[in-house]
């Protein structure tokens, strides 16, 4: 039993990347999308938190708002393409997205 | 595997793009999407007055024509979509206003149809946010 | 047998629309009898403050919303204790009893339940 979080806002203007971090529990997965990939550049202190995380939370990101963004994806984070999202979200027991 | 879809962002936010392009490959992956249920402010995606600049991504028209060509079950909240001034001929004759910008593929209905497609599908699939 | 929701508040009463149309989701789902549980995260504590003056302004109030969830069969309340404390609010001085549930349990609500939806 396991939770997909998804979120989308900037870790630096909104509090849901990090209320959302207070509900991954083990075996959760996040998704980084749109502007919560800022959270992967390099040096800031989403970076640190999110590098800190136990492995058994596992991390994504699309890869096009990387791309987008000219952020390059972390080791400890897997980019992802829609088709891979996609499925993605069957490997989970239920998605909860971050309005 | 069956995915249900909501909506709650504005048009020119970019979950709503997101949304789309989430909707464009599960059924390339061979997936049934059973509804896209478009609430709060996600309901101005269905208006059809909505002019984009030649330029630019006109994302009510890709939501509009997707729906369409895939003869998906696109349902419109109608009590936020009233409060957002997106009505059909119908509601805009009930109260009175002078013109309406929902029309086919879309229907007005209740939020009994997002439950009663979170209960049929497999995944429920929310997309808002930035 | 239906699937279990949990909806998870986190807008205050007065940003706009959303407090509202996060609790019609819910009433939506009692009036068909679905099981639905809410958590009140973040800025949702606050639509639990009682002694709140909607009028003031020109806002209907939210707590009768929120009186007629058991009405509609929506009993299970939960509420983020961190986020009361850290808004000053306590559990037992609420418009409406909600349990209180420390953060390292928060994901155990989560998995107690087959569909999530934050609004």
């Amino acid at each position: 039993m396991a939770t997909l979080h998804l979120l989308s806002r900037s870790p630096f203007v909104d509090l849901s990347g990090a209320s959302c971090l207070r509900l991954l529990g083990a075996g959760d997965g996040l998704l980084l999308t749109g502007d919560a990939v800022y959270a992967l550049q390099a040096d800031s202190r989403p970076f640190a938190v999110l590098s800190a995380l136990p492995a058994d939370r596992p991390l994504f990101a699309l890869a096009e708002d990387l791309e987008a963004r000219g952020i390059a994806a972390p080791d400890f984070v897997q980019a992802i393409d829609y088709a891979e999202f996609v499925e993605l979200t069957l490997r989970f027991e239920r998605v909860n997205s971050w309005l | 595997m069956k995915f249900a879809l909501a909506l709650f962002a504005p048009p020119h936010a970019p979950s709503s793009r997101r949304a789309l392009r989430f909707a464009e490959a599960a059924l390339a992956g061979g997936h049934e999407i059973v509804r896209v249920f478009f609430y709060q402010d996600s309901v101005q995606l269905a208006s059809s007055l909505t002019v984009s600049a030649q330029d630019e991504l006109d994302l009510p028209a890709a939501w509009r024509t997707f729906v369409q060509e895939h003869r998906l079950d696109g349902v419109v909240c109608i009590a936020a979509a009233l409060r957002r001034g997106v009505l059909n001929g119908e509601e805009a004759q009930r109260y009175g206003r002078a013109g309406h910008n929902l029309d086919a593929p879309w229907e007005l209905s209740g939020l009994g149809q997002l439950h009663e497609a979170a209960q049929e599908a497999d995944r429920l699939i929310c997309f808002g946010g930035d | 047998m239906a699937k279990s929701l949990l909806l998870i508040c986190r807008r205050s009463p007065w940003s706009g629309p959303g407090a509202r149309e996060a609790l019609d989701v819910a009433l939506a789902g009692g009036a068909f009898d679905l099981p639905i549980s809410l958590l009140f995260l973040d800025d949702g504590v606050f639509q639990l403050k009682p002694a709140q003056q909607p009028a003031a302004v020109q806002q209907k109030d939210l707590t009768a919303n929120l009186q007629a969830l058991p009405l509609f069969g929506v009993e299970a309340l939960y509420v983020a204790r961190a986020d009361l404390d850290s808004r000053g609010l306590s559990a037992e001085h609420l418009s409406l009893p909600a349990t209180p549930v420390e953060d390292a349990h928060l994901a155990a609500l989560l998995d107690q339940h087959d569909l999530v939806i934050t609004l």
